[in-house]
This record gives structure tokens, sequence and C-alpha cells, in this order.
């Protein structure tokens, strides 16, 4: 029995959120090569032309991607409760050993907020990125264009310090969490400890 | 190499527009059939096969029916140029030993962020998308020869020389300040107007949109901080705290 595993992810998650990674990842560093014209990574891509087809195609991957999460992520991030405050107030425990967390559902706050975010910056970055590329035809263009290329920076800046956060937490931080995004289970008496809301709900 | 730039004299132009003629000719740009708007200005603004313009501004006048002023338009070679700053394609848009901003299609990926960036509104795209404006005939101008516009103009009113060879003469001829001469790091294209700049449809003071300016200053830097902050911050938590063992988790 002590070793007995839940379902935490199914396959559609755990492919989309390597679809969301692997767009993000040729985003970024292609977004790195165009910032500061780094030639390896241009070389990396064969030119800067080919390198452009690359991001914007990524960027359309990444935002399919981005909307399917909504699925998976928006409605539990949306109910943020008593419990979710506690876990904001205790910071999750991260520095305290042995801190009471009160019980969280399928993600707790910390991924709540972390999916909120990902969603309103990528919907910024997105949003910018697809008009700098296809310049609707708009007044003053100038202007809008000007706007996007601030926020799709401000964004990335802001991605940049949120995502290695996240990779840190879902591995090496929380032993037992990469495997979700691998295999979807986790032993119960594990998620028991870390999402007892949720376990609950399943009926455990 | 000392800097190299354009004199604009808009008194001595005569609007004959063989600058407009020279520039097509050497940079084989073909001719743009347009519509007579009722104006002798034509074309009536830039366009990826037209790098220069004469634009012709009336005023009137006490002393004449009407006071024309022609003003030669053109990219201004900005020693601190918005549209090198933010294109994101290296080697694309580029300044030549001479001071000039030149460009190479073949680098540029057709973004058109330079088109935003530019205070004076003057690069254009072709039908490939890419950048196409007027490079101070860059070819021309490194084998010594004056660009075509300059060479071709049969008063005066476009001249080429040392950037600080003009600026001395011009004072010596009784200007105190030429347009362009401090803006944006130094212009590579004076004016010597005898008015305020407005008069002639220029901006009085060019600047680099602060968006651009702030992107290059703090977002940019930032990119590089936040993620190498982030890496820096994990490692600390995983060396100084640790991670979550499974059996102090509670
Ligand atoms: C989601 C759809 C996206 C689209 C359509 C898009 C499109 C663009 C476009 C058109 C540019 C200008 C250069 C070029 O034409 O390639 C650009 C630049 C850039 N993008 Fe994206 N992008 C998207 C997402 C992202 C993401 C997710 C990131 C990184 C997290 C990113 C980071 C960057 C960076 C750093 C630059 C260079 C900044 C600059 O020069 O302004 N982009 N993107
Ligand atoms: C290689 C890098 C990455 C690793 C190792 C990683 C790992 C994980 C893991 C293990 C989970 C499951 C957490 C759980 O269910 O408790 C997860 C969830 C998630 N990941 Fe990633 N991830 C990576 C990159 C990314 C990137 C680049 C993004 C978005 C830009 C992203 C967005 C998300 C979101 C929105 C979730 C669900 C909400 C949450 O758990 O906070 N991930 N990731
Ligand atoms: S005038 Fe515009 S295109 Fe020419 S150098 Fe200055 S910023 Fe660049
Ligand atoms: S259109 Fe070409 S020259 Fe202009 S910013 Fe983009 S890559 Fe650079
Ligand atoms: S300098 Fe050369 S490219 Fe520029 S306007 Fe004159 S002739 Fe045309």
């Amino acid at each position: 029995m002590g070793n007995q595993m839940i379902k935490k992810a199914n396959a559609f998650e755990i492919l989309n959120h390597w679809l969301l990674a692997g767009s993000f990842l040729i985003l970024t560093l292609s977004g790195f090569g165009f910032l500061f014209h780094l030639q390896q990574v241009v070389a990396i891509f064969g030119s800067a032309n080919t390198m452009k087809i690359w991001h914007n195609y990524a960027g359309i991957v990444f935002s399919i991607s981005l909307f399917l999460t909504i699925f998976n992520y928006l409605p539990v991030s949306l109910k943020f409760g008593s419990d979710d405050m506690g876990w904001i107030m205790k910071a999750g425990g991260y520095f305290a050993k042995k801190a009471a967390i009160p019980p969280q559902d399928v993600i707790n706050a910390g991924q709540k907020l972390y999916y909120l975010f990902i969603l309103f910056a990528g919907i910024a970055i997105a949003a910018s990125g697809f008009f700098i590329w296809l310049r609707p035809q708009v007044d003053d263009i100038r202007k809008w264009i000007l706007l996007s290329h601030l926020v799709h920076n401000i964004a990335f800046d802001l991605f940049m310090i949120a995502v290695p956060l996240h990779i840190y937490l879902g591995t090496l931080a929380n032993p037992g969490t990469f495997r979700i995004m691998v295999y979807g289970t986790v032993p119960l008496e594990w998620a028991k400890k870390r999402h007892a809301k949720w376990v609950q709900k399943m009926g455990y | 190499m000392a800097r190299k730039a354009l004199l604009i004299s808009p008194e001595l132009c005569i609007g004959c527009r063989g600058c407009q003629t020279a520039c097509k000719a050497w940079n084989q740009l073909p001719a743009t059939k347009t519509a007579n708007k009722g104006s002798a200005e034509n074309p009536p603004d830039l366009t990826p096969n037209l790098y220069n313009k004469i634009r012709y501004v009336e005023m009137p006048s006490e002393t004449n029916t009407v006071r024309w002023l022609f003003v030669s338009q053109r990219c201004m070679h900005c020693d601190d140029a918005g549209c090198i700053k933010i294109c994101p394609a290296p080697g694309a848009l580029f300044k030549t030993k001479e001071g000039a901003t030149a460009f190479n299609k073949d680098n540029c990926i057709g973004c058109k962020l330079c088109v935003a960036a530019c205070p004076f509104n003057v690069p254009r795209y072709d039908e490939k998308e890419k950048i196409s404006k007027c490079n101070l005939c860059s070819d021309r101008i490194a084998d010594g020869l004056a660009p075509a516009c300059a060479k071709t103009c049969p008063t005066g009113a476009i001249r080429y020389g040392d950037r600080d060879e003009i600026i001395g003469k011009t004072q010596k001829a009784g200007y105190q300040k030429l347009y362009g001469q401090m803006d944006l790091g130094g212009l590579g294209v004076l004016y010597a107007f005898k008015d305020s700049p407005k008069i002639y449809g220029m901006d009085e003071h060019p600047q680099i949109p602060e968006t651009v300016v702030f992107w290059h200053k703090v977002l940019k830097p930032l990119a590089y901080l936040g993620l190498g902050g982030a890496v820096a911050a994990s490692l600390l938590h995983y060396i100084a705290i640790g991670p979550k063992k499974d059996e102090e988790v509670k």
C-alpha cells in the first residue's frame, strides 16, 4: 500500500507542457540572439532570417499551447481561498524546515500564482509579438509598434525571472515533482502531504 | 577617417529635383508613377525607391506673392541612430567609417522595427519587406567620391564634405548653429536654416523614442540580470536551505 501511485497529470497535460516549454526555449534562445546580436546563437539557426522564422512559428506553437493550458489550470487557479493565503504567509515553507502548510489543491498557491502569471505575461508577449510580426493596418502604426516592442520586452524580462525559478521548483527543490511531467503519476503518500485537498476530493 | 556630412541650404535650392533623379540613377531605383495632386512636390513621400526628396513649403511673404522653401529630406545619418539601436538583426544596419548609416538587405529580417524607432520617419521597406533608405552613397564615399545628389546639385544647395570643416565654414559665414549639429550625437545631414526649423517642416528637438531608450538602457540588461539573478537565487536556496526532503514535509 505504501507505494500506491495516483495520477496527477494526464497525457494531454504532459504533452502540452512540453510543447509550451519547448517552444519557449526556442523563443528565448532566438530572443536573446536578437536582443544582443549573438552570432553563436544566429549560427545555430543558420541565419538571422531563419532565426526570425523559427521565432515567429515557435510563437504560434507557444500561443496555441498557452491557450490549451487554460483547460488544465485556470479554473483551479482562480479559486484562491484562505488555505492559499496560508501558503503565501508561510512562503510555501521554502524558508523554514517543517513549516505547517494548510492543505492545498491539485496545485498549490504558489503554482496558482505562477500559472496566472504565465497566462497574463504569455498573452502580453504573444499579442505584442503578433502585432510586430503582422503589422495590422492601424492609424499611428509607429506608436503601436513601439508599445508592442516595450510590452514584448517587459514580458520577456519577467519570464526570465519566473521560469528559472519554476524549473528549480519543479526539479531540484522538490524531489518527486519532475516525474509528474514525465509519467503523470505520484506516490499517494507524497500527494497527501502536498495536495491534501485534491487527494481528499479524489476519494482517497 | 573624419566624419563626413551633407550640408543642406534650402535658400539655395531651386526645386529642380536633380538630386532625386541622380539618386535613382546611381542607386538603380525605378521611377514611380504618381498622380498630380496640385503641387510640384512629387512624389508626395519617401518610398523604398525614393531615398531623397525635396519638400515644397509655401509660406506667406511680405515682399513676394509667396515664399518658397525647398527642403531636401532623407536619412539624417544620426550619430546616435534609433534605427540601429532597435534593429534585432546583426549586420542589417551599421555605421560606415565615414559616419553613414548603411544597410545590408541580406541581413535584414524585415521586422520593420527601425521604421518605428527613427526620429525622422525615414526607413521604408521594399516588396521583399527589406529596409530601403538613403545610405549616403556609402559605395561612392568609400571611394572618395561625393554622393550622387550632392554631385549633381547645380546650385550648391546640397554640399558634401568633412563634417567639422562644414561646421567651421558655416560658422564663419554667420551661422551660429546648424540644424543637426548637436542633436542625436550630431546628424550627418546639416541644415543651414535661416528661420526656425519648424517652418522648414523639421522637428525642433528630434529624439529617439523614450521607449526605445528605456528598452536599451534598462530592459535589455535586465534580461541577463533577471535570468542570472533567478538562477543564482535558486542555487543559493539549494545550498543554504536545501530541497524539501519528503520526511520534512508536513
Ligand atoms: C508568442 C508569440 C510571439 C511572437 C509572434 C513573437 C514575435 C516577435 C517578433 C516579430 C519580434 C521582432 C523580431 C522578429 O521579427 O523576429 C520578436 C522579438 C523578440 N521576441 Fe518574440 N514573439 C513571440 C513570443 C516570444 C516569447 C515567448 C519570447 C520569450 C520568452 C520572446 C522573446 C523575444 C525577444 C527577446 C525578442 C527580441 C527583442 C527585440 O529586439 O525587441 N518572444 N518577437
Ligand atoms: C525544462 C524546464 C521545465 C521543467 C523541468 C518544468 C517542470 C514542471 C513540472 C514538474 C510541473 C508539474 C508541477 C505539478 O504538477 O505539481 C510543471 C508545471 C507547469 N509548468 Fe513547467 N517546467 C519547465 C518549463 C516550463 C516553461 C518554460 C513554462 C512556461 C513558460 C512552464 C509552465 C508550466 C505551467 C503553467 C505548469 C502548471 C502550473 C504549475 O505547476 O505551476 N514550464 N512544470
Ligand atoms: S534618420 Fe532615421 S534611418 Fe537615418 S540614421 Fe537616423 S534613425 Fe536611422
Ligand atoms: S526591418 Fe531590417 S533593418 Fe529594420 S530593424 Fe528590422 S531587421 Fe533591422
Ligand atoms: S546620398 Fe546618395 S543615396 Fe542618399 S539621397 Fe543622396 S544620392 Fe541618394
